[in-house]
């Protein structure tokens, strides 16, 4: 195993730049995710990894090997990289069976006979499908695809692993048990990993570190209960979870951890512990998550109640989803019981919600 | 287990300084560069030089140019030309149009069949449709002798522009009626449902909705046929010739062939106007489609669009149809082995006192003949064989490689395309005679396997390039992650994928081979005969008989090859 390198990346796609400037260091053994929307770059990263796209400047390196240096025009063909990289498509090879695709990266290593056998057995084994080594890839389902393409990827022991969406053509019940199942054999293999998806449950669920991308550009780096309770921008604390944006005014300042009163758009007023320093007159915009929010009932220990607009109710199994509108922004509320008339008090906890600068442009 | 997992391997090796995908990418694009300019570039030269490519002194002119303008009957040669090429797509048009909406759009009993036998003219060349609508139609044919006893003169003469267009516009029909059929099942059938529903009765949705929607493929598929019409030999040697009307590629082939005292300064100069003209063609049809593929392959089945009632025309139109089909396609190739059969065939004589297999005997007694079998078979399956292996590599380098140059690899490998079967025999022939060295090969089968290879090589392209691009661009990446370099991984994965694409490329290039005349005339020697230059050298002798045996052999092992490749692939196959 070895460590990961990234050093100022940069690609370009005629004159769409798909990755800017992307600086990441992935320890031995460390599992990072790339999450992101489609189109924020983390395929094209991975890509560069992988040596599948030549990247237009930077530099990579795992372990003492540089992969790619644009400044000292270093490029290693995908073939002369120690990668193990899993396609979304699984790219088994529809004319081999099962063990023939293993068997294909132990051929072009020289592997003896023997070995190559026992390897193939071990590594089927490791993914529970020793019994389907005789099969072709079209008579596999697609979870058992995904894990045949595991296998072949783990069965040459790549300095690294590169998971590009391989739950994503999963139906949802099988991504589920897939899931559970990547995650603990995870903690047994311990391989340097880059696991890229879209999918928020997946990267909270099965990483060391999440790097959020959007617009080709890094958002935050962090543990995922970080990115999800400590999101570095508004559009992280959307893209992690559902959240409620409130724009609003500061009227006395506060220090970072202080108390600052501010203004909603119709007049209401609200007390809160600002995260940040939060200076008089500013614009800020307020996050809350879904699960902080709930309807006053008279006692308002340690929180604002503020008075919103109903706007729409769906059960949507056990729960009710209640549309709220607030000084003119939607909010989204979850609760047992649905709220009858036109208004609503809602209570918002004096600490827990986010403070960001400036208004949120993020669509809640 | 894990701990075996988890052993750590060498770094990786670093990558060669000089990979070996260089010299294979390079070697190939070479190879196209060579075959592809061998032919054009004598022939462009010749048609500046005052002497003869080979003489040892010439001075560069543009003398030729004008002389070919003096020479007289030649303007008269170009408007025979345009003629012949504007009647016979005008024929081919009408009558595939007509043919992809009553087949393919219409509830006619039996559709099907008479659109399969509509094609049929396609897989032969239409030198053989000449030789079986002579048998029929010609100046002593079945039809012809039968038609006075009963209805006075035959009101027919193939000898004539409007004949020869008949002959060749039945035989490029297929082509208009495979690009308007294409078409008429790719457009989404509610625009028609809609017309419908709003009211307009079958003949206006025909003539408001359905055709305007075919205009682009009859458009494209017109200049195609424009194109082959100036490019047709076979049919203005048989029939113009003797009536004395001289077109294009007849007049190259008497000047350069024919002639004991060849003008070769002429013969270039006519053959690069010709190449220019196809040229500016092949521009056009490639506007007009946005892509580049003249030889289709068509595979997969289309949901079709609701048929149109024909109400009570249907029986009527069906008779009508199957009257053309038995008049223009069944009763020629019928005419034809039935006259291989006979030592005389006439409405006057019962046929049991003609029948007789010595003309195949014949054949087979004749080394010359034998020999011309022979031949067309080594050519044909070594030869496509070989063409196979070179498009395959050509394809992947295009489609699968990072090769510096492969947009104009691609370029140059469908190139051949623009250049007419009689001017690559020109071109060839020159090559041939000017590099030393090559003289054993120019008495040899193995000048027409590079003739025609070059020839085909688009041909190729077109029956390979669609099935590669569907094979996932990930599945030769995943190989490449794992450590395997361009040539394994193409060799590995993407060759072995491609296998039902290969096949196919590999039976439309010996159907190709097999029927190939007009390149090889020029090029052929005594010992390196094949069936269709023999084929002419009987006609020539009014060996009609032996021309029939020869045609049926050349009909009946293309007919197998067909079959073949439709009931084991389900793949049609036009080119």
């Amino acid at each position: 195993m070895a460590d990961l390198v990234i050093e100022g990346l940069t690609k370009r796609f005629g004159g769409v730049t798909a990755v800017e400037d992307v600086n990441l260091h992935v320890a031995d053994g460390e599992f990072v995710t790339l999450l992101g929307p489609s189109g924020c770059g983390k395929s094209t990263t991975l890509a560069a990894v992988a040596g599948l796209d030549r990247a237009d400047g930077g530099r990579i390196q795992v372990g003492g090997t540089v992969y790619f240096d644009a400044a000292r025009g270093i490029y290693r063909p995908p073939e002369a990289r120690s990668c193990g990289l899993v396609f979304q498509s699984y790219a088994l090879w529809p004319h081999m069976t099962v063990a023939d695709n293993v068997a294909f990266p132990l051929s072009l290593r020289k592997v003896p006979a023997a070995e190559r056998r026992r390897r193939i057995e071990e590594v089927l084994a490791l993914v529970e499908m020793e019994r389907y080594a005789g099969r072709y890839p079209h008579e596999l389902s697609g979870g058992q695809q995904q894990r045949v393409a595991l296998a072949r990827t783990l069965v040459y022991q790549p300095a690294i692993l590169l998971l590009d969406e391989p739950l994503s053509n999963l139906d949802a019940k099988l991504r589920d048990r897939a899931r559970a199942w990547l995650g603990e054999l995870r903690t047994r293999l311990r391989l340097t990993t880059i696991y890229v998806t879209h999918d928020q449950i997946e990267a909270l669920a099965l990483s060391d570190r999440i790097v959020v991308m959007n617009g080709g550009r890094i958002a935050q780096i962090g543990a995922p209960q970080d990115i999800y309770e400590r999101p570095a921008d508004p559009f992280v604390a959307d893209f992690i979870g559902t959240t409620n944006f409130l724009p609003a005014r500061v009227v006395t300042s506060a220090p970072e951890g202080g108390r600052a009163l501010l203004e909603l758009a119709d007049g209401q007023r609200m007390e809160v512990q600002a995260d940040r320093a939060a200076t008089a007159g500013s614009r800020v915009t307020l996050a809350y998550r879904p699960e902080q929010m709930r309807i006053a009932d008279g006692a308002t220990d340690g929180g604002a109640v503020l008075k919103t607009r109903i706007t729409s109710r769906a059960y949507v199994g056990g729960l009710w989803q209640v549309g709220l509108d607030l000084a003119g922004a939607p909010l989204r509320l979850e609760t047992r019981q649905p709220p009858g008339g036109e208004e609503l008090h809602l209570w918002l906890p004096e600490a827990g919600g986010i403070l960001f600068r400036g208004g949120a442009d993020v669509a809640a | 287990m894990d701990a075996a997992l988890r052993q750590v391997e060498a770094a990786p090796a670093p990558p060669p300084a000089f990979p070996r995908e260089v010299p294979i990418q390079y070697g190939a694009a070479l190879l196209v560069l060579v075959l592809v300019a061998a032919p054009l570039l004598p022939v462009l030269l010749q048609s500046l030089l005052d002497g003869a490519l080979y003489d040892d002194e010439y001075t560069l002119t543009l003398a030729n140019f004008a002389r070919l303008a003096r020479t007289s009957g030649f303007g008269q040669v170009l408007l025979n030309t345009v003629i012949l090429a504007g009647l016979t797509t005008i024929v081919a048009q009408g009558l595939g149009t007509i043919a992809a909406i009553l087949f393919g759009r219409t509830d006619m009993p039996f559709a099907r069949t008479l659109g399969e036998l509509f094609l049929w003219p396609l897989y032969l060349s239409a030198l053989v449709l000449s030789f079986g609508w002579y048998a029929v139609y010609g100046p002593s044919g079945y039809l012809t002798l039968l038609w006075p006893s009963v209805l006075g003169d035959a009101p027919w003469n193939l000898y004539s522009l409007g004949g020869m267009a008949a002959i060749a516009g039945v035989s490029q029909a297929p082509l208009a009626y495979i690009y308007c059929l294409s078409s008429a099942t790719l457009t989404d059938p509610s625009l028609e449902e809609a017309a419908r529903v709003s009211g307009a009765g079958t003949g206006r949705t025909l003539w408001r909705i359905t055709l305007p929607l075919m205009m682009p493929a009859i458009a494209y598929s017109a200049v195609l046929n424009f194109t082959i019409g100036l490019e047709l030999l076979s049919v203005p040697l048989i029939f113009g010739d003797p009536a004395g009307i001289t077109v294009l590629t007849t007049f190259l082939f008497n000047n350069g062939i024919s002639s004991p005292r060849p003008d070769h300064g002429l013969v270039a100069t006519a053959a690069a106007l010709m190449l220019a003209v196809v040229c500016f063609l092949v521009w056009l049809q490639n506007r007009m489609l946005g892509n580049t593929r003249r030889f289709i392959t068509l595979g997969g089945k289309a949901t079709r669009p609701r048929p149109f009632r024909l109400g009570m025309l249907r029986w009527p139109i069906f008779a009508l149809a199957l009257l053309y089909i038995l008049a223009a396609v069944i009763a020629p190739i019928g005419m034809l082995v039935l006259r291989a059969f006979t030592s005389f065939l006439s409405p006057m004589i019962p046929l049991s006192e003609v029948l007789t297999v010595s003309n195949f005997v014949t054949i087979f007694d004749y080394p010359v003949y034998s020999r011309a079998v022979w031949n067309s078979f080594v050519v044909s399956l070594v030869g496509g064989a070989l063409a196979t292996a070179l498009i395959g590599l050509i394809a992947v380098i295009v489609h699968r490689s990072e090769f510096r140059f492969r947009n104009a690899l691609h370029y140059l490998a469908l190139f051949p395309r623009a250049v007419p079967g009689v001017v690559a025999g020109v071109g060839f022939f020159y090559a041939f005679a000017l590099l030393p060295g090559l003289g054993v090969l120019r008495n040899s089968i193995w000048i027409l396997v590079i003739a025609f290879t070059m020839r085909f090589i688009p041909t190729g392209i077109g029956a390979v390039a669609p099935m590669l691009l569907q094979v996932s661009p990930d599945l030769d990446r995943a190989a490449r992650v794992q450590g395997a370099d361009w040539w394994t991984t193409s060799r590995r994965i993407v060759l072995p994928l491609m296998r039902p694409a290969l096949v196919g490329c590999f039976t439309v290039l010996f159907i190709s081979f097999f029927k190939e005349y007009s390149t090889a005339i020029f090029l052929f020697a005594p010992g390196s005969e094949v069936i269709g230059t023999a084929l002419l050298q009987l006609w020539v002798q009014g060996e009609v008989g032996l021309v029939a045996a020869l045609a049926a052999i050349q009909v009946a092992v293309i007919a197998v090859c067909v079959a073949a490749v439709r009931g084991l692939f389900g793949v049609k196959l036009h080119g």
